[in-house]
């Protein structure tokens, strides 16, 4: 139940910090980091599969709806949770779709390069379908992989500082 | 039969995900082509007034150097008006010769500035600007306000300077009275920052409330039509002969906080010939 509570409202804060915040900076005129991607990072893995895209859809449809690129970021944010699971499962080391609740990218439960590698992953296949959809060519080829490469960086540095601000690594004393 | 439903099962979430990407694409389709624009018009007639209270928002941190652009713009435009130019010959080739800008000659020249401080309760009441000699401001400028007449700078120091505005016993404009057309001289009478009186004006002429106070250009510091105020009230004065006229004043002390600065170029001749004729 707290589970159900907490990640609601991490959606919920993440997506209005999006909206409010993220969407109005323009780094260098091109780079918008996409935060609100964290929510459907830390979401639990055993959710059953339709619910996870479901999800994605209605969080990419009301950035969307607020950066008026209606379909764009809810398509992107479907096919990223579509790939969730084999990303994490390649991580892992395991083929089969075995995830216990401790599979989540959060420091202390995952190192550090886990969670680097599962955020990178998820997040550039996230910006590259997003900026190609928006895009629509493959004209002019150099910008828009600079603009992928620019926002996929930027995302993946924000998501990580976010992470690590609140879930401190503990240090053994042993 | 069973096989068909454990197939759904299994390829339910399959059947979503096709169903929520192929959805992304149809919306992404029509708010592409103007002609179905109708459900990207319904998402925004949802989103429009939230984005507008944050627009709005955002809009008032960027509101300063909104004002100086602004500022600037004014202030290119004061500079066209007629009466910044020395003369305008009225002549048959007046608008071919405006045309070549050969019969302008730019008598006064506009700045402007901030005010830092002011005073509006006391009986010598004075502003200082964030403008000084380093920034080419001289005694005896003119200075607006947004809606009229301020004051004139009575002293310069490095960075900053003094301004005497209307409110200060000293404080003398000749103004015209229109549409009466008569002329006389703007004081500060009583202690009201909203409050000046209109001297001067004789008692056969026929003034109205409401009628405006214009400066009329006599003296070098202000250039003609420029408003000082409306008339508020008209007494027949004790002294017999001329009027006591009290006039709103269009500048409000309390919240100025950009002033034009208005130099007249010519001045030091003109101070020149004032003085030799004195010597005469």
């Amino acid at each position: 139940m707290i589970n159900i509570i907490s990640n609601v409202l991490r959606f919920l804060i993440l997506i209005i910090i999006q909206i409010a915040v993220c969407q109005q900076i323009n780094l260098f005129g091109y780079i918008t980091p996409s935060i609100y991607l964290l929510a459907l990072l830390l979401l639990p893995l055993e959710l059953p599969l339709s619910v996870q895209y479901i999800i994605g859809f209605i969080s990419g449809l009301l950035v969307d709806a607020f950066a008026h690129t209606l379909g764009v970021c809810s398509f992107a944010a479907t096919l990223m949770m579509f790939a969730r699971p084999y990303i994490a499962n390649f991580l892992n080391g395991s083929s089969e779709n075995n995830y216990e609740a401790i599979d989540r990218p959060i420091p202390g439960v995952k190192d550090f390069r886990w969670i680097f590698f599962y955020t990178l992953a998820l997040v550039s296949f996230y910006e590259i379908s997003s900026t190609l959809l928006e895009t629509m060519t493959f004209k002019n080829f150099g910008h828009t992989f600079l603009v992928i490469l620019g926002n996929t960086i930027f995302t993946v540095f924000v998501i990580l500082c976010t992470e690590y601000i609140f879930h401190p690594i503990v240090k053994n004393e042993s | 039969m069973n096989n068909l439903i454990e197939f759904f099962k299994k390829a339910f979430h399959i059947i979503i995900l096709a169903v929520l990407l192929i959805l992304s694409i149809v919306m992404l389709g029509t708010s592409l082509s103007f002609n179905e624009y109708r459900l990207a018009r319904f998402v925004q007639s949802i989103v429009g007034p939230i984005q507008k209270n944050g627009a709005d928002m955002i809009h008032r941190f960027k509101l300063g150097p909104e004002n100086e652009s602004l500022v600037q713009q004014n202030i290119a435009l004061m500079r066209k008006l007629d009466n910044m130019y020395l003369s305008k010959y009225d002549t048959t080739y007046s608008e071919a010769l405006d045309s070549l800008h050969i019969n302008q000659t730019r008598m006064f020249d506009i700045k402007h500035a901030h005010i830092i401080f002011r005073t509006t309760d006391r009986s010598f009441n004075y502003m200082i600007i964030d403008k000084g000699a380093d920034e080419g401001i001289n005694r005896d400028m003119a200075v607006l306000s947004p809606k009229g007449v301020a004051g004139v700078v009575t002293d310069v120091s490095k960075n900053f300077a003094t301004v005497r505005p209307i409110l200060h016993p000293e404080s003398r404009i000749s103004a015209v009275v229109l549409p009466a057309k008569q002329n006389g001289t703007v004081i500060w009478g009583e202690n009201d920052p909203r409050v000046a009186y209109l001297e001067d004006i004789p008692q056969h002429s026929e003034i109205n409330i409401g009628d405006s106070v214009f400066t009329n250009g006599y003296s070098n510091i202000f250039p003609a039509n420029l408003l000082i105020g409306t008339v508020k009230e008209v007494q027949i004065g004790s002294n017999a002969s001329f009027l006591t006229i009290k006039i709103n004043l269009a500048t409000q002390y309390s919240d100025i906080y950009t002033v034009y600065l208005i130099e007249n170029i010519y001045k030091s001749e003109i101070d020149t010939l004032k003085a030799n004729f004195k010597n005469d």
